[in-house]
């Protein structure tokens, strides 16, 4: 089986900065790491291998050169092979011109039966560009697998966490999976799975290596923009009831939680 | 020890000092300023709490203790694990934790200078925003004060590299016992001007002055780090692998820190996570961190050390590069001693220290000698790397306080004595406070404790500061 895993290297902090001019990351002097909750996709990828003979995993990501470091980090969890999508043109892309260019590399990759995708990035929160490659290349999408109860003969079945419950989603293959954090726990890369990561060559490919029209790529190609950001202002504006007269206290408490529909 | 309680009048007089907000006399108000984590089972009430705002009202707090002759015990965050800032005979608790400000972070010389009621943790952040490093880091990093950490001078994780808080702290302004203001050390980095002053107050667990502000040390930032995560099957080869690292890479760790599988169990269960890679095999870990200043040489140097670890016993080498799982790693490190406490009432947190290459020997003549007592769970985890291992004792017996206290004082007695054997002493980072006070008297001998006594006196003649801690004044 062929598995192909999405990642994305994320600014290694909570606290995103963001230019409220441009309406970009502010991504100079930030640590980067591998998306915490692309570890639940590389994971996952990692027990199908351990139970499907002759699996192999690639992992893609596009993004600076230094992004190679999250690829690897990958790979040290037991993915095989890693590819990394860089080029000046690809940068300022959508949600859209990510998942076009990621889709570019994949068709240049050949034929993969499984694409997993973690729910979201933690830098963006927009968990699109995994269906997207989906839509783009044309195969079923199955989201927030909490789950996967049998793999194998061109077939998946999965549970996807929805907001009722659980719904049980049978699936050709090749499909897309964007796994949540329940699926798995990930597990933590060992020192020979480093060392075999830091030997393992990562293929870099540019726009005309997977041979993507640079007004496809990018800003130029995303149709969408961020047109403002601004920070939300946190207020909180709290109640202070005088303590003096406890019953006259309580009372007003109680009246607080009444008026609310709290009890 | 004879000291006159606070009266009503004096209670007023406090009010006029700290302001009527900031004085408290209801009991269920005083009863959290009454014990640390060492335990309730040394907890003592106050007679009155004070908090105080600046450097005035404690001068002329002393003046007034001395006149009327009412102890004082100053406190900070009340994470201690010695009882150092329970107020034994009563009086007045003078808490700083309202003098919380970080006054100045002076990037020409590289110091920070802040009140001592800042929380470590806020100091280490408020400085790496300006690209600049705080290497203090206690285990309570997120609770303790900056003073208090002075007051005990505290240890930590990363001594092994950075040195212990006295290794940081370039001055201190303090009010004396008897209300004079102290100015000692500064913004300078070199001083050979009599008798150090700075160092004596440094670790005085509060009973030769009030710290009313710090004067840090601050360094550039190590650019990267990652942590290992080694268990051993075998309890003594992780024992043993710790000084053999060192000694065979050369590879030198800002951490280096020892988890027994009990702790570990105790700890992922207290937390409610899932369990270390290989808990059902491992009988303990190393927990290591490197820094380098790039991927490349963090790679080798991991490379090195890790491979050591293989050679030595070790069932695997986990790598934790990422901030995630570093931080999944050292959170069931920094939870242990809250774990052990929240799930047994009576636990004597051992803070013995010894040459690192004796650490091995100490823990398995400890377990021998913990051997012959019943109902008491012994338990490791601590700084390896620094020799300095917290072996507790934990009661599975449902012993009455003072059957605890004077068990764990016989148990933990035996433990320093060999600790002594081994080139060690009794205490590496939390202190005598009030629970070591007898195996501190027992290790070091008469001498230095008359000469302790006498420094006191010059310092308090009235016994008015923190009296009864670290050794009695008779």
């Amino acid at each position: 089986m062929r598995i192909v895993v999405l990642v994305k290297q994320v600014p290694s902090t909570d606290k995103v900065k963001m230019d409220e001019k441009t309406g970009t990351m502010v991504r100079s002097a930030m640590e980067a790491e591998l998306n915490p909750l692309d570890l639940y996709a590389v994971e996952e990828a990692v027990r199908v291998k351990e139970k499907i003979a002759g699996t192999e995993i690639t992992v893609i990501s596009m993004g600076p050169p230094n992004a190679t470091y999250a690829i690897r980090e990958a790979i040290a969890m037991g993915c095989d092979k890693g590819v990394l999508l860089s080029d000046k043109v690809f940068s300022g892309a959508d949600t859209w011109a990510t998942a076009r260019t990621l889709s570019s590399g994949l068709e240049k990759l050949g034929q993969f039966d499984l694409i997993f995708s973690g729910e979201r990035a933690t830098d963006g929160e927009t968990g699109q560009v995994g269906p997207s490659v989906a839509a783009q290349l044309d195969m079923p999408a199955l989201t927030y697998v909490s789950k996967i109860r049998e793999i194998g003969d061109g077939r998946i079945v999965v549970e996807r966490a929805v907001e009722e419950g659980h719904e049980v989603v049978e699936s050709s293959l090749p499909a897309m999976v964007s796994v949540v954090k329940e699926i798995n726990e990930p597990r933590m890369p060992n020192l020979m799975g480093k060392i075999r990561a830091r030997k393992t060559e990562v293929t870099v490919m540019t726009a005309q290596d997977v041979g993507l029209d640079s007004s496809k790529a990018g800003l130029t190609g995303s149709p969408t923009r961020v047109v403002k950001v601004f920070y939300p202002s946190l207020s909180r504006n709290g109640t202070i009831v005088d303590g003096k007269d406890p019953e006259k206290t309580v009372e007003k408490l109680l009246q607080f939680l009444k008026d609310k529909a709290l009890v | 020890m004879e000291y006159k309680k606070v009266t009503p009048g004096i209670s007023e007089e406090l009010r006029k000092i700290f302001g009527d907000r900031n004085v408290l006399t209801e009991v269920e108000k005083m009863e959290p300023y009454a014990s640390d984590e060492a335990g309730k089972q040394y907890a003592h009430m106050p007679d009155v709490v004070v908090k105080a705002e600046n450097e005035e009202q404690i001068a002329r707090l002393m003046e007034l203790a001395n006149r009327e002759h009412i102890p004082v015990t100053p406190r900070g965050a009340g994470s201690g694990l010695a009882g150092a800032a329970v107020p034994l005979y009563g009086g007045i608790v003078l808490s700083v934790e309202k003098m919380n400000r970080i006054l100045e972070i002076d990037e020409d010389n590289m110091v920070a200078v802040c009140e001592p009621g800042v929380v470590t943790n806020d100091l280490c952040k408020a400085v790496a925003d300006k690209g600049l490093f705080y290497a203090g880091y206690p285990m309570s990093v997120e609770e303790s004060y900056i003073g208090s950490n002075v007051a005990t001078n505290a240890g930590g994780a990363k001594v092994i590299k950075y040195g212990s808080t006295r290794s940081h702290v370039l001055g201190l302004g303090c009010i004396s016992p008897t209300g004079e203001k102290l100015v000692l050390g500064g913004k300078r980095r070199k001083e050979t001007s009599g008798y150090s002053l700075l160092q004596l107050m440094i670790g005085s667990e509060g009973t030769l002055g009030i710290i009313t502000n710090v004067i840090v040390n601050l360094i550039p930032p190590s650019n990267k780090t990652v942590d290992l995560l080694v268990p051993f099957a075998n309890f003594d080869d992780a024992a043993k692998a710790s000084s053999s690292i060192i000694r065979t890479t050369k590879v030198y760790p800002v951490t280096m820190e020892f988890m027994d599988i009990f702790s570990v169990r105790a700890t992922t269960e207290y937390l409610n996570l899932p369990p270390l890679p290989a808990q059902d095999k491992a009988e303990a870990y190393l927990l290591f961190t490197l820094e380098g200043v790039d991927q490349d040489e963090l790679d080798e140097l991991a490379e090195k050390a890790g491979t050591a670890c293989l050679e030595m016993g070790a069932l695997d080498v986990f790598v934790a590069s990422t901030r995630t799982e570093s931080e999944k790693v050292w959170n069931i490190r920094i939870s242990m001693p809250t774990a052990l406490l929240e799930k047994w009432p009576h636990v004597l947190t051992g803070d013995v220290v010894v040459p690192r290459s004796e650490t091995a020997e100490f823990m398995a003549r400890t377990r021998e000698i913990i051997k012959k007592y019943a109902k008491v769970q012994l338990e490791f985890h601590g700084h390896i790397g620094d020799g300095n291992i917290h072996s507790s004792l934990i009661d599975t017996g449902n012993r009455t306080d003072k059957e605890w206290i004077e068990f764990a004082e016989e148990a933990y007695g035996e433990l320093c004595l060999l600790g002594s054997q081994l080139g060690g002493t009794v205490s590496g980072e939390h202190g005598i406070g009030l629970e070591k006070k007898s195996v501190l008297r027992q290790s070091l001998g008469e001498y230095p404790i008359s000469l302790m006594r006498g420094i006191k006196k010059v310092f308090d003649p009235n016994d008015i500061l923190n009296p009864g801690k670290i050794f009695d004044l008779k």
